[in-house]
């Protein structure tokens, strides 16, 4: 490890550093000793009060200015003060320029002082105070250390108005606020001309040029290669290279002026505001005014509205279908108690647009850690899916009479969703929420791609656009009557129904554990299926300790322990966990995505068929049975010579987010047929049927377009 | 005195450009041919019509080190070239200097970080660091299909050598490369690159 000795050296040196920091004697780091030091033997209350960490370098080696130049990285004051009192900003000494080869970085050498204020209350005086610095910089040579140190300074506070008698590092401190540039009454003005810009600077007392340096507060505005500085009659005209990293101009730009004539400086700060005409005239600019990307959707309403109809049309999906028909069971047995029927219907509004806007906060938020996720992420969890198979199967037992969920409300159509009233409805929205993510619907696709290129308020708009949707039939039912009406009146028939909605409920879990399989393996997922076991024995039990008068303490000690041995399992899932793959066997009409592979087609500008799939999408696999299963299919494919490449999302895969993203989509199904000789792609809806997949692949295979092009990952 | 300045500006800019030689973004990048820690010659021309990056890089740099111990530029070496990209990791260091490595330093280096780049090219001479004007370790620059430089500059946006920064920043390589594979301009084409001093043998 040809890297780690310097790192472990600047561990020891840390160390060393805190263990010594209470004394305030400098303190070795690596080819620097820092020492925190005070103006005065005593701190005036009432005052600012000038403190400094002094640096002594070591030769050929130096720390960075708040401007580091091309490479470096400033020093870093963080102080731990009294309550009341305040530390300034670091008072920057005039920097001095240290080129290292083509580079040229602002910093300090040798001995020098960052200066700070420090605002004492009145209060304080006769106290004695302690401050606290933690500093950290970036040493240098050519290669660079980074160090820290947590330094301490202890010293009386004296009454306002006092003069405590100097410290010994008093002229040291004077030495580096005199080095600090003054600010100038001069005038600045700023041509800037392509790649020069241009500052004449006018007033009075100018310095001479011929020992002048001039530095930049603002990084990325000036190249950091010496400026040429000239006198012109009565002005100073500096000429420098504009940085190439030029994006923006400040609104003004600051510099400082140094003059070093032997060891005598001066130096003078000067703002200079920039022309406006030339504050865009960055490369970033010309980039940045090509305007919308095709394929978008248009503007912010559009997507609210595409959002809400998929939320409609989700509510016809076979996912929400179950949690549907509870919810409506339970408006029909409160129809006549039209008061409570609003609220459930406003709490299971809340609920659904909840649902929809936490999943989207934290897909949100995973993306801008860094996270390559798109819509149906929560899916691509073994352990989140695993979950809600045991879900289904635990409300399914309840519906079937197993046991009843709120077991001190005991009685018949209390309760479908648990809990009971407006807290029941609102985990009812939620639930609904989860359940529908893998039935994307049609409309949503481009409104969730759209969202997710948004600002995170617009798309989280657009997220809880889709939760209305969703809820929207149900609050028609609880606050239009007449539709509540439409419901038969409650009766025994309920208990009937119960018992038949708890099939379907058992076959989504089902449905689930085969997601599940195709997700961690046939191992993982039967050690879940033995979870399951002793859940439903969990919960059977239950169901029989509710009909005792008295649940004793042994009774809920099993009962806890069977829930224990059914959840223990999943804490095994992901180190189970065998992917399997969708892998492509001989004799398949489809080859497995890979950008590789796709590249590779579409270099050969052959006709390729992309088909965005996984396992928890209904969609996708209602899709794939009724268009792209058919002998006709395949028989198309292998007439016109048409690649079919599966790219399978049901874990996650960051290739696949970032070929979704290129349609401005967030989720799948996606189907793209690309032509024969390259040429523009054409993406087929969301629902497919058999005449609409061949028309697109016969025009893609008789496409004689001349327009071929390499473009790999960008189709 | 005024045509004297102009004269003087003009000469200046000339040296300027040929004194450090630079490219910006929409240009061309400079073609270049360099051995590969497996002393293949690899050039730019070779991956024509794919996306390139460049990572200027020196396992020795605490910058670098910032990248590599928290994993972040793993993951989006492993990210990019999933995706298609080609990722090549540069190293200018002129011999002798610190951090400089041959083909055998630079493939162990790349077991110990359990790095993914395409290649690893060695810059001994400096000649191609120069050429794109890299200065910092790491300096990155995105290259498309075309050959033409469509980002330069830091890895991400918070000049710091602390890797608890890495999250709350936004990873310029990544969302270029992002926008390039969506068909979209660039919206960050240049940041600043921050980081140690490239360690070039002097010219």
């Amino acid at each position: 490890m040809p890297h780690s000795w310097p790192r472990l050296l600047s561990l020891i040196g840390l160390a060393a550093l805190s263990a010594g920091a209470v004394q305030a004697a400098p303190l070795q780091s690596e080819h620097l000793a820092v020492e925190l030091v005070a103006e005065r033997q005593a701190l005036v209350a009432g005052a600012a009060n000038w403190v400094g960490l002094r640096l002594e370098h070591e030769e050929h080696w130096h720390t960075y200015w708040q401007n580091a130049g091309d490479t470096g990285l400033p020093t870093r004051f963080e102080w731990t003060l009294p309550p009341g009192w305040k530390a300034g900003p670091i008072a920057w000494p005039a920097p001095e320029r240290l080129q290292i080869g083509d580079l040229f970085n602002f910093g300090y050498s040798g001995t020098a002082l960052l200066p700070v204020a420090i605002e004492v209350p009145a209060a304080a005086a006769g106290t004695e105070a302690t401050v606290r610095l933690a500093a950290n910089w970036l040493v240098c040579k050519e290669e660079c250390i980074p160090g820290k140190a947590e330094l301490t300074l202890t010293l009386p506070v004296a009454a306002a108005a006092a003069a405590p008698a100097d410290s010994p590092a008093a002229a040291a401190v004077r030495a580096a606020l005199a080095r600090r540039p003054v600010a100038a009454s001069w005038k600045a003005a700023v041509s800037a001309d392509g790649e020069r810009i241009n500052i004449r600077v006018q007033g009075a007392d100018l310095p001479a040029a011929d020992a002048l340096d001039v530095f930049a507060l603002q990084p990325q505005v000036l190249a950091n290669a010496p400026a040429q500085i000239a006198r012109d009659g009565a002005a100073l005209v500096v000429n420098a290279a504009r940085s190439e990293y030029f994006v923006a101009a400040p609104a003004a730009l600051d510099l400082v002026f140094v003059e070093r004539r032997g060891e005598a400086l001066r130096a003078w700060q000067v703002a200079a505001p920039w022309p406006a005409a030339a504050a865009a005239a960055g490369p970033a600019a010309a980039e940045t005014a090509h305007g919308a990307a095709p394929g978008e959707v248009g503007g912010l309403g559009i997507a609210l509205l595409l959002a809400f109809l998929g939320g409609i049309v989700l509510n016809l999906m076979p996912c929400v279908f179950p949690v549907l028909s509870l919810k409506a069971l339970g408006l029909a047995e409160s129809a006549h108690a039209p008061a409570a029927a609003r609220r459930d219907g406003l709490a299971y509004l809340a609920g659904a647009v909840s649902g929809f806007l936490v999943l989207a906060a934290v897909l949100l938020a995973l993306r801008a850690a860094g996270q390559s996720l798109g819509w149906g992420f929560q899916l691509q969890s073994p352990l989140l899916v695993a979950a809600l198979a045991y879900l289904m199967v635990a409300m399914g037992l309840s519906l079937s009479g197993a046991f009843v969920i709120g077991a001190r409300l005991m009685g018949v159509g209390q309760s479908l969703a648990g809990g009971g009233g407006a807290r029941g409805a609102f985990f009812t929205g939620v639930l609904a929420c989860v359940v529908a993510s893998p039935c994307t619907a049609p409309f949503m696709g481009p409104a969730l791609g759209f969202a997710l290129t948004q600002p995170a308020a617009a798309a989280l708009a657009v997220f809880a656009a889709l939760g209305a949707g969703l809820a929207l039939p149900i609050v028609a039912l609880s606050f239009i009557p007449l539709l509540a009406r439409w419901l038969p009146r409650p009766g025994a028939w309920m208990e009937t129904f119960k018992q038949v909605m708890a099939w379907p409920l058992y076959v989504t879990a089902v449905w689930l554990f085969w997601v599940l399989m195709r997700q961690v393996g046939a191992d993982a997922a039967a050690v879940a299926l033995l979870g399951l076991v002793a859940l439903i024995a969990a919960l059977l039990y239950h169901g029989r300790s509710q009909l005792q008068p008295q649940a004793g303490w042994g009774r809920r000690l099993v009962f806890a322990a069977l829930l224990l041995l059914a959840l223990a399992p999943l804490s095994a899932l992901t180190t189970l966990a065998v992917r399997p793959g969708a892998e492509a066997g001989a004799g398949q009409a489809w080859q497995t995505w890979t950008p590789q592979r796709f590249e590779e087609l579409q270099h050969r500008g052959e006709p390729v068929f992309v088909n965005m799939t996984a396992a928890w999408c209904i969609t996708c696999l209602a899709n794939e049975r009724i268009a792209l299963s058919s002998e006709d299919f395949a028989a198309r494919l292998r007439r016109d010579g048409i690649h079919y490449l599966k790219g399978d999302w049901t874990n996650q895969d960051a290739a696949i987010t970032r070929y979704l993203a290129n349609f401005q989509r967030s989720g799948v199904p996606l189907y793209v047929v690309y032509p024969r000789g390259g040429g523009a792609p054409e993406v087929l809806p969301q629902l497919l049927t058999p005449g609409l997949v061949d028309a697109a692949l016969a025009r893609a295979a008789a496409s004689p377009s001349p327009s071929y092009s390499t473009s790999g990952s960008s189709p | 005195m005024k045509r004297m300045s102009a004269l003087l500006a003009a000469v200046l800019a000339l040296s300027a450009t040929s004194l450090s030689a630079r490219v910006d973004v929409g240009q061309p990048a400079p073609a270049f041919s360099l051995a590969d820690s497996n002393g293949r010659t690899r050039t730019l021309e070779e991956f024509k019509g794919r996306t390139v990056v460049l990572e200027w890089t020196n396992a020795e740099c605490p910058f670098v080190r910032k990248h590599y111990d928290s994993g972040n530029m793993q993951r989006q070496q492993k990210e990019a070239t999933a995706a298609g990209v080609v990722w090549l990791a540069i190293n200018s260091g002129a011999p002798g200097k610190q951090g400089e490595v041959d083909g055998g330093d630079a493939n162990q280096q790349i077991q110990i970080d359990h790095s993914a780049p395409t290649a690893y090219l060695l810059d001994p001479t400096g000649a191609t660091g120069r050429a794109y004007g890299a200065a910092t370790t790491p300096h990155m620059y995105v290259i498309d299909g075309q050959g033409v430089l469509r980002y330069k500059g830091g890895i991400d946006s918070i000049i710091s050598d602390d890797a608890a920064d890495i999250p709350k920043a936004t990873q310029y390589v990544k969302q270029a490369l992002a926008e390039l594979a969506a068909g979209k301009p660039v919206s960050v084409p240049l940041s600043a690159p921050y980081g140690c001093a490239v360690k070039y043998a002097p010219n």
